[in-house]
């Protein structure tokens, strides 16, 4: 039995077809990521599997128990991170885990010994009388997690934990992340960073609109590929009549432009890399920049969507 | 179980919520505590007020002729010094209007009353004309007003004697009956007695008057107190008017929650809907119901207030707090967000505390009959008959009529407000 088992799951809001049919799973004590950009579906998704929005079609199980006919005994084996910090601020960190705790159900001594358990694993048990409010974005996100790890959930859903907190609190929740999986725990991860997807995952679901585009191990990812190479420009104008003439350049398989780096998909660098000198020139615009890199799920993306991921 | 743990954690932020303290419990207590101190309380609650220093010049003599005991500037000057008035007038005589001038200036008194020589023969005789002069200091405004009101009134009685006297000599001559002058000074006497106690029963016993000042309504019992009545209503309406706000504030959690994620999050947890929205209402009701029984005992301790007999506040409290979390629940079930919150609670509420009487309640004679039948369609209207009743010492069953209806109004507005929030998070 796979600890999450999605099947075509679908989710509209009125004309928008947010989730197209979803399926994919995940073993046992595995980590599963999905990586895609905003607005691809994965939240809708997450939504539909903790419960909070009913699916318009398809079925999902959480250890065999399906959100559809048993939406209790799902929520019961499931520890939802959500996306954005769902505390009460005006609560003491043990405050906001006592209570969280008993509404898994958890009551007295069991309670109490969990609660300090979780206040070690997030490292605030020196500030667990601190109302919640006063902490740092990143103690907030850790508070945040240990809410869900209360009742030793067999599966967790992190939806997108890391954004906007700084780089010490980010790599705080990685390994916890690592360390809970250790434990034997099931997380589903959603991410728009491709580096997290990377370092966590055993599986990786790449969505984009409303559909999963790609699923495998990453090894597996960059295969899709196939050798192709990423290459980073900056111009010193901007215009749409470059990235018109790069599109057709020989070799050329994809591109995009965000934030005024231009990001092109070849199959050859050495071969390629002129002929975009070439017609960046006839349009009488100059690179000031360029980076070759390895492929990447970034590079996956672009294969698959024509589109960069951070779009 | 999981329905009390979630009132539980709504109480306990409400009461770490300095706004939800302020609006729950210090404001009415607040202003209830304003009125009583403009009302005396400062004084330990007596509302006695500093007698007027009223001097009287009575220079009043008869003339020859008169048919009368007495000057009538002696019923003047006996008016200010009679036993009935002297806890709230201090009157004292004066031999001359200068001496009377000079107290006033000096400010040793209010008001001085000069009664001139003449006034008798004046009121005897067409021919002569005198008039009663008060003189007061510029700087009062009620003590010449009362001590004016009173001089006039005695002089309307002595020129009514005189046509009553008039009259019974133009009757008995229609009669064929020749008056006796020599009757005349009994005829005034027996006047002079009646209009004196007449004016004694009025000022002091207006039920043996001929005026009714107010007519107690059924099973309404005379206050020994009316300042203590006074405050109760005070206290009555203001506790009526937060415990509306507070039980719309309280529901306004669930906004709140949806608006901080931590609402979304109660609902991945197995925890059914069903029971998440009942902790919801359970926290408005134990709200309201504290804050109540906070108000009520502070009331009572702070402002003297005799809420009523045990049974008949245990209605009229339950009444409010039905009623007051149905239309809590009920008008944030039509609000989408917390911030249009704001202007329901504050505009909605201070007009139905309005319509339903909440700020004049202790406007005497009661609110004029078209605002009373307004009331009527306020569920704050039929909270405050019940608080009206308790408070004037009336028996349970006295309070049935108004705890229905409030009860009747809680319900539905609580029922169709769960409907809404059901529909709207399932």
């Amino acid at each position: 039995m796979n600890a999450i088992e999605v099947r075509h799951l679908k989710k509209s809001f009125g004309e928008l077809q947010a989730v197209q049919g979803v399926a994919f799973a995940a073993e046992k004590g595995e980590i599963l990521s999905l990586l895609g950009p905003n607005g691809a579906g994965k939240s809708t998704t997450i939504s539909m599997l903790s419960g909070l929005l009913a699916p318009n079609d398809g079925d999902a199980a959480i250890m065999g128990h399906s959100i559809r006919t048993e939406p209790e005994a799902a929520k019961a084996s499931l520890g939802v991170v959500p996306q954005d910090i769902a505390l009460y601020p005006d609560l003491s960190a043990r405050e906001n885990l006592v209570f969280w705790g008993k509404m898994y159900g958890l009551r007295g001594a069991a309670l109490k010994t969990r609660v300090d358990e979780v206040l070690d694993i997030i490292g605030l048990r020196d500030r667990q009388k601190d109302a919640v409010g006063k902490f740092s974005g990143g103690m907030k996100r850790r508070v945040n997690i240990g809410a869900a790890l209360l009742h030793k959930p067999q599966v967790v859903i992190m939806d997108e934990p890391t954004v906007g907190i700084d780089p010490q609190s980010r790599r705080h929740i990685l390994d916890n992340v690592k360390e809970l999986n250790r434990q034997g725990m099931t997380v589903l991860y959603t991410t728009h960073y491709m580096e997290e997807a990377a370092e966590l995952s055993d599986h990786i679901a790449i969505m984009d609109s409303g559909k999963v585009i790609a699923y495998g191990t990453h090894d597996e990812l960059i295969k899709l590929v196939n050798g192709q190479t990423r290459i980073d420009l900056t111009l010193n104008v901007e215009g749409a009549d470059v990235l018109d003439a790069w599109k057709v350049v020989e070799g050329v398989n994809g591109i995009d432009s965000t934030d005024g780096v231009v990001t092109v998909l070849v199959s050859d660098s050495n071969l390629v890399l002129p002929r975009l000198f070439e017609a960046a020139g006839k349009l009488g615009a100059r690179i000031t920049s360029v980076d070759i890199q390895e492929p990447n799920l970034e590079t996956v993306f672009l294969h698959l969507t024509g589109r960069a991921l951070r779009d | 179980m999981k329905i009390i743990d979630i009132a539980l954690n709504d109480l306990l932020r409400s009461f770490r919520s300095a706004f939800t303290i302020g609006m729950a419990v210090v404001a009415p207590l607040m202003l209830t505590g304003l009125i009583y101190f403009a009302f005396g309380g400062l004084s330990g609650g007596d509302v006695s007020m500093n007698a007027m220093k009223v001097g009287v010049v009575n220079a009043d003599a008869l003339p020859a002729d008169s048919p009368l005991d007495a000057p009538i500037g002696d019923n003047i000057r006996a008016m200010f010094f009679d036993e009935s008035v002297e806890s709230w007038i201090e009157a004292r005589d004066y031999p001359d209007e200068a001496a009377a001038r000079a107290a006033v200036n000096a400010q040793e008194i209010g008001v001085a009353v000069i009664v001139p020589a003449d006034l008798s023969a004046s009121l005897l005789s067409d021919e002569i004309d005198a008039q009663v002069t008060i003189i007061s200091d510029p700087t009062l405004t009620i003590a010449p007003a009362v001590v004016q009101d009173m001089v006039t009134m005695m002089l309307d009685g002595v020129s009514g004697g005189g046509i009553a006297i008039q009259t019974i000599m133009e009757r008995q001559q229609a009669n064929g009956i020749q008056p006796d002058p020599a009757q005349i000074p009994g005829w005034v006497t027996r006047y002079t007695d009646w209009y004196r106690e007449f004016q004694r029963d009025l000022f002091h016993r207006p039920e043996k008057a001929a005026l009714v000042l107010t007519a107690p309504s059924a099973g309404e019992t005379e206050s020994a107190d009316p300042i203590q009545q006074m405050m109760g209503l005070t206290m009555a309406g203001q506790m009526i008017f937060f415990a509306f706000f507070t039980g719309a504030y309280a529901m306004m959690s669930i906004l709140r929650e949806d608006e901080e994620g931590t609402l979304a999050r109660l609902f991945t947890t197995p925890t059914e809907r069903a029971n998440i929205l009942a902790g919801k209402f359970l926290a408005v009701v134990l709200t309201v119901t504290l804050q109540g029984i906070v108000l009520m005992t502070a009331g009572h301790y702070a402002f003297g207030i005799a809420w009523g007999q045990p049974a008949s506040v245990a209605l009229a409290a339950l009444g409010q707090v039905l009623a007051a979390s149905g239309l809590g629940v009920l008008l944030i079930s039509f609000v989408k967000t917390s911030k249009q919150g704001g202007p329901v609670l504050g505009g909605g509420l201070t007009a139905l505390g309005m319509l339903g009487g909440l700020f004049t309640a202790n406007i005497p004679g009661g609110m004029p009959a078209a605002f009373q039948m307004l009331a009527n369609f306020t569920p704050q209207g039929w909270v405050l008959k019940g608080w009206k009743l308790s408070l004037a010492g009336a028996v349970p069953a006295d309070l049935l009529l108004p705890f229905a209806v409030a009860l009747a109004l809680g319900v539905a507005m609580f029922a169709f407000g769960a409907v809404m929030f059901k529909k709207r998070y399932s």
